[in-house]
């Protein structure tokens, strides 16, 4: 049964003293149900990504599954990325279990502490001792990966372009936000923007311009020794699962909006999902129109709302929608999400203007 | 419910204070590891895992379920709903087959609150930190409201509560993986400390760990195992304050409305038109014998007035359902994952594979998942019968 979306909004912030988190959640979701131009009533399943330890509260969806729409429906919360819900939505519709949803994520870095989100992550008695948190295995990929003339070259050309799309995205946090210290090899221009970002859509069986054409997801193993560091192997699954699904290359899609904690991050993300060969992703992120036209992770950052925002991009741009950054001709797109930890779960949207 | 689908495979550890000899990881894998071996099958046959976990600062680690990861480039994905946690996290496995995505879906629970030397307080923060703050809102006073207010409303008294927990413990003593093991008496549970008034130290649920798992087949992939068909499923969420739960007319606070419109979601699509008599086992997510009175009316047993005789006429009518073989959540509550357990052990009984627990003749039974103080409820109806 085809998927399409009907609404979408999103917000990046930062530190607004005038709303509080529930208030945050309510203006999106709302703006994404008037967006659909759709009644509550005609919605009948609310599905939503959000962390506790984001949040700040154990349970946090008892104060703001209310406040996106969840009230006497059929809510579930995954602490997970948003682009993992937007899948559980997708696979609830296709069952049968519900006509239409809500699928929201939000992040508030303003109120919480990344770093030590990130830390908690480890396991308290052999690693977290080391020091570990997320940037350090991307300070890892990063060693493995700038080590090329041509490639620091190209970094620095896909930093300043990262920063350039930025802040030409009308939507990016233009005003406040933080980025944590980088480790070594990573530069500032590397880290992500810590913001406050909210993050919602309508999704429907019944026909829009927006159609879901594929969805693929994929996991890694918890032990970084396990993995490849070279790669995203997971990513790469579940990219080749969706654009399958979608009957589309990945080389053939005219926008892709993929989610990495770092520069690094989205380089080596952009040649797991086929729009750069191996080793030429930062290339690909400093020239190719295609890559993240939003500015990824330098328009606003917040777990766990990522997916969920760079499946909102891709809309925008099928659309039309997406203001300077907008590309021509934009008929088909892939956002990718993932999931701690550092991309241990990973899932891809393929998505068609009709 | 679109697609037909079953629960062929239950895996659970034991349930107790704290599995002080096992990694999260060794319990996700210990269930994990059952509930395949039941269902006749490995890793390889399994298309999508769900992960059940709900607040982390119990688990003192952020993510604990995705130490765990086996079966590596799977869909795996988690889901934290609270009290829910367990059966949301089956409903969303159950959706990946239902979706077509997933043949097979493999759907684990962990709790691992013995690792956390602040069990209670992390529950409290459940609360608002700055409005409820100044209001000594506990997970054990809420529940006291709630009793307090059913007494006054509908007449039940303090003989009630330990008569249901009465029965709960005696269940519990036929099920080896419960965590409490005590044959209490009425007059021992009346004995015990009070916690909040009216509810005694025996008349609440335990703080448990452990790990539960169902393996959940669409039609095509059940072969020749033994299928608790899922008939229906439902999940409704209410509103956060329970003050807004109080007056209006869709029903007050121990109405549990959130918890009736599940059922009668799930028992349109599962067919259940007589609840008394289409049902033969009920496994509750009721974490204090008072909060088990409220699902009565709910679930379609009774009329909230006459909650008080339906709790003496469990004794005495050998034709009503069975409620908790398993003991329920006194005899072990594993909180991410006793929503799970409720629908486990009812798959267990309509297989003809709950052991000494097992109830003779079961053709179909109910289990209920409660989280978010009683925000959020889930209805779960599984059954012999294959779904038309």
């Amino acid at each position: 049964m085809p998927i399409y979306i009907e609404g979408v909004a999103l917000e990046i912030s930062f530190a607004d003293a005038r709303r509080n988190l529930s208030e945050l959640i309510f203006d999106t979701v709302r703006a994404s149900v008037d967006d659909s131009g759709r009644e509550m009533g005609e919605i009948d399943s609310v599905v939503l990504a959000a962390h506790d330890l984001v949040d700040g509260r154990s349970l946090s969806s008892m104060v703001t599954a209310p406040a996106a729409g969840a009230y006497l429906r059929d809510e579930i919360r995954f602490s997970d990325d948003g682009a993992a819900a937007f899948a559980a939505a997708v696979t609830r519709l296709e069952a049968g279990d519900n006509r239409r949803s809500i699928v929201a994520a939000w992040g508030r870095s303003s109120e919480h502490d990344p770093d030590a989100f990130s830390r908690a992550l480890f396991d308290p008695y052999m690693t977290r001792p080391l020091g570990l948190d997320e940037f350090v295995l991307s300070a890892m990929r990063a060693q493995l990966c700038l080590g090329r003339d041509e490639v620091r070259e190209a970094h620095e050309r896909a930093v300043t372009r990262r920063r350039d799309a930025a802040g030409r995205n009308p939507r990016a946090l233009k005003a406040g936000g933080f980025t944590s210290a980088p480790h070594f090899p990573l530069d500032t221009g590397d880290m992500p923007l810590w913001a406050d970002i909210t993050v919602s859509m309508v999704l429907s069986t019944e026909p829009t311009a927006i159609r879901v054409t594929g969805m693929g997801q994929s996991s890694e193993p918890y032990l970084f020794g396990d993995r490849p560091l070279r790669s995203i192997r997971s990513l790469s699954q579940a990219a080749d699962r969706a654009l399958t699904e979608a009957g589309t290359p990945g080389s053939a899609v005219d926008v892709a909006e993929v989610d990495g904690l770092t520069l690094i991050d989205e380089a080596l993300g952009l040649e797991a999902v086929g729009l750069a060969p191996a080793g030429e992703g930062m290339r690909r992120l400093a020239d190719d129109p295609r890559a993240n036209p939003s500015g990824g992770g330098a328009s606003g950052y917040s777990r766990p709302a990522m997916g969920l925002l760079r499946i909102a991009e891709a809309i925008l741009q099928l659309r039309g929608q997406a203001g300077p950054v907008q590309l021509d001709g934009v008929r088909t797109a892939l956002a990718s999400g993932s999931s701690t930890v550092a991309g241990q779960t990973q899932t891809v949207i393929v998505l068609e203007a009709a | 419910m679109k697609s037909r689908m079953a629960v062929v495979g239950v895996g659970q550890t034991s349930y107790k204070r704290a599995h002080t000899e096992l990694s999260s990881a060794d319990m996700i894998w210990e269930a994990a590891e059952k509930a395949l071996d039941d269902a006749g099958m490995d890793i390889s046959a399994v298309d999508a895992i769900v992960m059940g976990v709900a607040p982390d600062a119990l688990a003192g680690e952020n993510g604990v379920e995705k130490t765990a990861i086996f079966g590596a480039g799977k869909p795996y994905v988690r889901v934290n709903t609270g009290g829910v946690t367990g059966s949301s996290a089956a409903f969303a496995g159950a959706s990946y087959v239902g979706s077509g995505r997933a043949k097979v879906s493999l759907v684990i629970s962990l709790e691992r609150m013995g690792q956390a030397t602040t069990s209670q307080q992390v529950f409290n923060t459940i609360f608002d930190p700055v409005y409820e703050k100044d209001f000594p809102l506990t997970t054990i006073t809420m529940a006291a409201l709630r009793a307090s207010l059913l007494m006054r409303v509908y007449g039940y008294s303090e003989r009630d509560w330990a008569e249901i927990a009465s029965r709960n413990y005696r269940n519990a003593l036929k099920n080896p993986l419960a965590h409490i093991h005590k044959d209490l008496s009425p007059e021992d549970i009346l004995e015990s400390p009070l916690l909040a008034w009216p509810i005694h130290r025996f008349e609440a649920c335990p703080m448990s760990e452990g790990a539960c798992a169902l393996v959940i087949a669409g039609e095509s992939s059940i072969g020749d195992r033994v299928p608790a068909w899922l008939q229906g499923m439902a999940s409704t969420s209410d509103a956060y304050a329970m003050g807004d739960r109080f007056h209006r007319p869709e029903g007050t606070l121990v109405d549990l409305l959130s918890l009736r419109r599940s059922a009668e979601r799930a028992y349109a699509d599962a067919g259940v038109t007589d609840a008394r008599k289409d049902i033969d086992v009920v496994e509750l997510y009721s974490p204090f014998s008072s909060a088990e009175a409220m699902t009565y009316p709910a679930l379609g047993f009774c009329a909230p007035e006459h909650g008080p005789r339906f709790v003496q006429e469990q004794f005495t009518d050998l034709s009503l359902p069975s409620f908790n073989p398993s003991g329920g959540p006194q005899a072990a509550n594993p909180v991410s994952a006793t929503a799970m357990v409720r629908i486990a052990e009812a798959a267990l009984q309509v297989r003809g594979m709950a052991g000494e627990r097992q109830v003779p003749g079961v053709r179909r039974a109910v289990a209920t998942g409660q989280g978010g103080a009683t925000q959020f409820s889930t209805v779960c109806v599984l059954g012999t019968e294959r779904p038309d």
